[in-house]
This record gives C-alpha cells, sequence and structure tokens, in this order.
C-alpha cells in the first residue's frame, strides 16, 4: 500500500466529484468545483492516469522498466478497465430495466442513452462489447480503455524523445479539433461524448509532466512563479461559469472547435483552464494534507483504488439517481444517498486493499 | 368536444380559408381516405387535455395515421409557422433535419424512430429531400444538455430541430421552473439561428398519471412551445389517448404499459411526421388562430405552400388558457 501522497489525494477528490456531479439535481451538485470552472474533474481524472503511467512504467530509481514489459502493463491494464466497463454497464442496464419493473415505468427505459439497448437489443449488444453504444454518466471508462490502448505508442516514443511524443499528441489534439474527428457511435448515430482523439493529449501531458517534473528543476521553478497566472485563469474560470458567458457555438468562426466550450472534444478553453488550476492548486496539498486529517486518508484511499472505487462509484450514483427518482428526491434524500455512497466508496476502497492483503489459496506465498 | 361544436368550427375556418385556397383537389395531400376532407386539429383547453381524456369517438381520429397510431388532432399537436423548413421548400434544397432525445439514441440501425421519420416526412413531402440526423442526449437541459444541444447544432447546421424533451430532467426531479426557464432560453436560442424547432413531451406512464411534478414537467414544455411560437407534440397525450383504446387485458409478461413504450416510438414518427406537415401548410392556409378559441386547419395543396412569398404573421393554436 502506497503512502498518501498527492496524486491519490486529488484523484480521490476526483472520484468524489464525479460521483456527485453524476447524481444530477441533487443539492450537493452545485456545491462541487466542477460548477466554478470551464473543466471539470474528468480532466483531473485523466490527466492523473497519464501521470500515474509515468510512475507505474518506472522503477523507483526513476529508471524505466523493460520496453516489453511496459508494454504488456498497460495492456493488462487495459483488459481490467475493458472488464470493468463491460461489467458496470451490464450491471446498470439491469438496474434500469429492474427498476422499470418494479415501478412499471416504462419512462426509465429512456434513461440517458439506455434507450436503444432495449428498442434495439441486436445491433446494441453489438456496440455494447464494442465499447460504441455507451450509456450517459458510463462513458468515461470506453475512453480510457482507448487511451490506455495507445498508451504505448506514446510511452515508448517518449523514451527516444519527450519533444516527440509530446508533439505527436499536440499533432493529433488540433488535426481532431480542426477536422471533427471522433469515434463514432453504433448503433446510434453521433460520436463517443469523449473524444479520444483529443483526451489523449492529456494522459500525454500527464505522462511527460511527470517525467519533466522529477527531472527539471527549471520546470519546478518555473511552475512556482506561474501560480499567479494559474490563480487568475481560475479566478476567470469562476466568473464565466457562474455568469454563464461562453463563446456562441454558431457565430464562432471556423474552425469551430478552436473556440467553443466544449467537453466532448476538450476544446483549448477547457484545457487552458485546466492547465491554469494545475498551476493554481500544485502545492496545495501540502498544505491541506496535516490539516485534513481523516478526510485526506480517506481520499487518497479512493485515489489508490481507483478502477473499483470509479466503478462502484458509477452504480451508486445510478442507485441514487433511480432513488431520487422513485423519492422525489429533496434535501433528506440527497443526505441519505450521497452519505451513504461516500461510506460505501470509502468501504470499497478499504475492501480492495484487504483482499490483496488477504492471501489467496490459488497464489501461495513464494 | 362535442361534434356539432367541432362542425361548426370546421365550418367556420373553412370559411375563413377559403379565400386564400385555390379551389382544386390536392392529389399531393398526404390523407389516403380522401372521403373524410380537410384534416382537423382543435385544440380544447389546457384543462381538457391535460385531465380528462375524451370518450373515444368525441372528436374525429387523424385517419392520416396508421390504424394502431390514430389519435384525434387535439391529443397529438399544436402547429405553429416552421420558416426556416419552409425556405428550404422553396429554395429546393433538401431540408435538414436534426432529431434529438432519449427515443434518439441507438435507433439508427433499424427500422425505428429516427430511420421512419425520415421515411414518413419523405412521404408526406413529395419530391422534398430529407435529410434525418439523430443524436441522443445525455445530461439535463437545466443543467449542461443544453449546452451540448447548441454544440450539436453548430456543428449539424439543421433547418429543424426536433427535440424531445423532459425526460431526463424528469428522471432527475429538476426543479420545474428550472427546468423551464433553461429550456424557453434553449428555444430561443435556436430560434434566433434561423431555425425551427418541434418540441416533442415526454412519454405517458400509467404509473406516473398521477404524479404533479411529472405532469407539470409536461405542462412546462406545452407552456415553453406556447410563448416561443414553435410546434409541440403531445407524444403523452398521444399515449395516454392510445393506452386508453383496448391495450389493457393482453396478459403480456412485461404489462401492457412496456408494449406501449415500443407503439409509442413507432407512433411518434408518424405524430411528428403530422405535426410538421401540418405546420408547414398551416401558416399559409388559416389567416386566424387564437388561443381562445379551436380553430380548423385545411391541408391545401403543396404549391400553395411553398409559392408563399410573403408570409403571414405566425399563427399558434395552443391550447387555451
Amino acid at each position: 500500500m502506497r503512502e498518501p501522497n498527492a496524486i491519490d489525494f486529488w484523484r480521490g477528490l476526483a472520484l468524489v466529484t464525479i460521483f456527485v456531479n453524476h447524481i444530477p439535481g441533487n443539492t450537493f451538485e452545485r456545491y462541487t468545483y466542477s460548477q466554478y470552472g470551464i473543466s471539470d474533474a474528468a480532466e483531473l481524472f485523466v490527466f492523473l492516469a497519464g501521470w500515474s503511467i509515468g510512475i507505474a512504467t518506472r522503477g523507483r530509481d526513476g529508471r524505466p522498466e523493460p520496453r516489453g514489459r511496459s508494454v504488456l502493463r498497460l495492456l493488462s491494464r487495459t483488459i481490467e478497465v475493458y472488464r470493468a466497463q463491460i461489467t458496470t454497464m451490464a450491471l446498470a442496464l439491469a438496474m434500469i430495466a429492474g427498476t422499470a419493473l418494479v415501478l412499471d415505468n416504462p419512462l426509465l427505459l429512456e434513461w440517458h442513452n439506455a434507450g436503444g439497448f432495449f428498442a434495439d437489443p441486436i445491433q446494441t449488444m453489438v456496440g455494447f462489447a464494442l465499447l460504441t453504444h455507451q450509456l450517459g454518466f458510463f462513458n468515461i471508462l470506453p475512453l480510457y480503455v482507448v487511451l490506455l490502448g495507445i498508451a504505448p505508442v506514446f510511452v515508448l516514443l517518449a523514451r527516444v524523445s519527450r519533444l516527440a511524443a509530446l508533439a505527436l499528441s499536440f499533432g493529433l489534439y488540433f488535426a481532431s479539433l480542426v477536422f471533427d474527428w471522433n469515434l463514432p457511435s453504433w448503433p446510434g448515430e453521433g460520436d463517443w461524448f469523449f473524444d479520444p482523439l483529443c483526451w489523449q493529449l492529456l494522459l500525454v501531458l500527464g505522462f511527460v509532466a511527470e517525467d519533466w517534473n522529477r527531472r527539471s528543476p527549471w520546470l519546478r521553478t518555473w511552475s512556482v512563479r506561474l501560480v499567479p497566472v494559474g490563480i487568475a485563469i481560475v479566478v476567470t474560470g469562476i466568473v464565466l461559469s457562474v455568469l454563464e458567458i461562453r463563446p456562441d457555438p454558431v457565430l464562432v468562426p471556423e474552425p469551430r472547435l478552436l473556440f467553443t466550450f466544449d467537453k466532448t472534444y476538450l476544446t483549448p478553453a477547457r484545457l487552458i483552464h485546466f492547465l491554469g488550476m494545475l498551476l493554481a492548486f500544485q502545492t496545495l496539498y501540502a498544505v491541506l494534507a496535516p490539516r485534513l486529517g481523516p478526510v485526506a486518508g480517506y481520499l487518497t484511499g479512493l485515489g489508490r483504488n481507483s478502477l473499483a472505487v470509479f466503478s462502484i462509484g458509477s452504480l451508486l450514483s445510478l442507485a441514487a439517481q433511480l432513488v431520487r427518482f422513485w423519492t422525489g428526491g429533496g434535501v433528506f434524500v440527497d443526505v441519505s444517498v450521497v452519505g451513504s455512497g461516500l461510506i460505501a466508496l470509502g468501504f470499497t476502497a478499504w475492501f480492495v486493499e484487504w483482499r490483496s492483503r488477504k492471501p489467496r489459496p490459488s497464489s501461495p506465498p513464494a | 368536444m362535442a361534434l356539432p361544436q367541432a362542425a361548426a368550427l370546421l365550418a367556420a375556418s373553412l370559411t375563413l380559408a377559403a379565400p386564400c385556397l385555390p379551389a382544386r383537389a390536392d392529389p399531393a395531400a398526404p390523407a389516403p381516405t380522401g372521403a373524410t376532407g380537410p384534416a382537423t386539429v382543435v385544440s380544447p383547453p389546457k384543462t381538457a387535455v391535460m385531465t380528462a381524456p375524451g370518450p373515444e369517438g368525441a372528436e374525429a381520429l387523424d385517419v392520416t395515421l396508421s390504424p394502431e397510431c390514430r389519435v384525434p388532432g387535439s391529443k397529438l399537436y399544436t402547429l405553429a409557422r416552421l420558416g426556416a423548413v419552409k425556405l428550404a421548400l422553396t429554395e429546393k434544397r433538401p431540408v435538414r433535419v436534426l432529431t434529438v432525445g432519449s427515443s434518439s439514441a441507438g435507433l439508427g440501425a433499424s427500422a425505428t424512430y429516427p430511420v421512419k421519420l425520415e421515411t414518413a416526412l419523405e412521404r408526406s413531402l413529395p419530391d422534398v429531400d430529407v435529410v434525418v440526423e439523430s443524436r441522443g442526449m445525455q445530461g439535463e437541459i437545466a443543467s449542461g444538455a443544453a449546452e451540448r444541444l447548441r454544440n450539436m447544432v453548430a456543428e449539424i447546421e439543421p433547418d429543424l430541430v426536433i427535440w424531445q424533451v423532459g425526460t431526463h430532467d424528469a428522471l432527475a426531479r429538476v426543479d420545474a421552473e428550472d427546468f423551464a426557464n433553461a429550456l424557453d432560453e434553449t428555444v430561443q436560442w435556436i430560434k434566433g439561428h434561423e431555425i425551427d424547432v418541434v418540441l416533442v413531451t415526454p412519454v405517458y406512464t400509467a404509473s406516473l398519471a398521477s404524479d404533479a411534478y411529472y405532469i407539470s414537467l409536461v405542462h412546462k414544455v406545452q407552456a415553453v412551445a406556447a410563448r416561443e411560437g414553435v410546434p409541440v407534440v403531445q407524444r403523452y397525450e398521444a399515449m395516454r389517448y392510445l393506452s386508453g383504446q383496448g391495450q389493457k387485458g393482453e396478459g403480456h409478461l412485461l404489462g401492457s404499459q412496456f408494449r406501449l413504450n415500443d407503439l409509442g416510438l413507432r407512433c411518434m414518427a408518424e405524430h411528428v411526421t403530422r405535426a410538421i406537415t401540418l405546420s408547414l401548410l398551416q401558416a399559409d392556409a388559416v389567416v386566424t388562430g387564437t388561443t381562445k378559441a379551436p380553430a380548423a386547419v385545411i391541408v391545401p395543396p403543396r404549391d400553395a405552400a411553398v409559392k408563399a412569398t410573403v408570409p403571414p404573421p405566425p399563427v399558434l393554436i395552443a391550447p387555451g388558457d
């Protein structure tokens, strides 16, 4: 088990934010930081995933592990995430269908993109396995599967030249913005909710930043000097989102996606805002951790076990949505569902670590 | 609505409409049974719409619809002008339609709602190429989904947005006022870019028939449509009417309501098409329409609609208040 650290702490915070924001309409939604900026927890989550790849593919001394091992490690992680996506989607669809039956309420079958599965199961089952049919709120893991799948290219390239890896990543990002490249949905029309061709940039940035941060005193100096710039960007983000000021996507010049605020394509405004957040809050963990006590321990626990916590969190968010709909919502219901959800997330993290500590009969200690 | 009243109104509107209608039969009219004459669109007061489904036969069914989808006009739509679509027709270019909403997702591959919609629109607008793009949309109008819709509109640049709205906000129990404000703002935005909007109310289901919150959300969609002068397809009312038409007691494994959902999807394409076709014809044919008195619509020759150069002011037949 890792010691508490900044990465796990922020990832834990991103997980809690995603859990709360995935219960739309609930009382606590308006208190998450996503409501006060252009970017949100998804950016943080993907960036930290890249950062973690940087840590995982190197030894403790900072030397990269053998290439083949890195590729296999990423492949193994890709499979794990794919399995998590398939499992959570299947359970989510069963929860929606089951609730619709119990409440005798077909409205629920039209839950965010679930309608296609129930109306059109033959094609949609194929799309389900291909990750091209995604339920609303269940579309981060498909992004993550693709990102981990293509990560070896960037990881190996960065061993030759970090600049080349960044250039390839930026190039793909800009081309996708200019030409509207995205992976298609199927059988429904349209594209992926998170465009992997754009979002890969954050993963690569996280990966390269981890490396540079470790070995470049220049970067560390400058990132501290730039804290005021970060704060200015964060304040601008708060003003823009509170006043709901944003460009009209029909009126902006071409290429449109360079100017709009669009989550799907991680448009430049979102990227700049996220980088501003990074600059502004980079040193905050050291300040917060001693003062937060058990909260910091809780959040880093979630962050250490992010895949399990995220998967269970997705299902708990859905369960909370269904409970809110069934009961009609209200502050009492919101406190109950969010409170018990947070406890369940903590238990999930603890349980995963307990299971890994417990010797398994199939793998006796060497 | 009583029959004599409907007949009187029909007669009245015939008189009103006559001067602007060429006196010839319309070979392209979508009505398969010519003997029934003009399709009537009658809007009773809102209270009647929402609380008391009329007894069968009290009002003429719209016979241009498939038998299993037949619903009286008042249960089906309120109409308004569709300027952008009309412009596309005048310029003889393809009509680009963006259909958004929960039933628009995942159905592109088989002959369900979006595909049926395209077919139905092309059938009722012969010689017109209709291109339907359908998108599912996650999220609530009151938080985020409205913004996504704007990006979608910017990407697809449609002439018409058919927006099946309210399901997700209802599931999230979003405050009805917040929902209405966000919807109103977004409809204004779409219209502000010279794009037509047709709103579609969420599904009817017996288990929510007495849910005051849900009904208020359906009302909000109608109210926003009335305020903004855009057509609304009463999917809720249509399904409720159909659910009262002997669908009960079939002993289906999942209960009648679950079959109705499927039927609702299939009929929705027809219902939406009917509302659009009539809306296209309506502004040129009807010279009056108030929120108090129900009005009737006559289907004129399609040419008449296309050739109109100076469209009359927007006419809205909304449920009376």
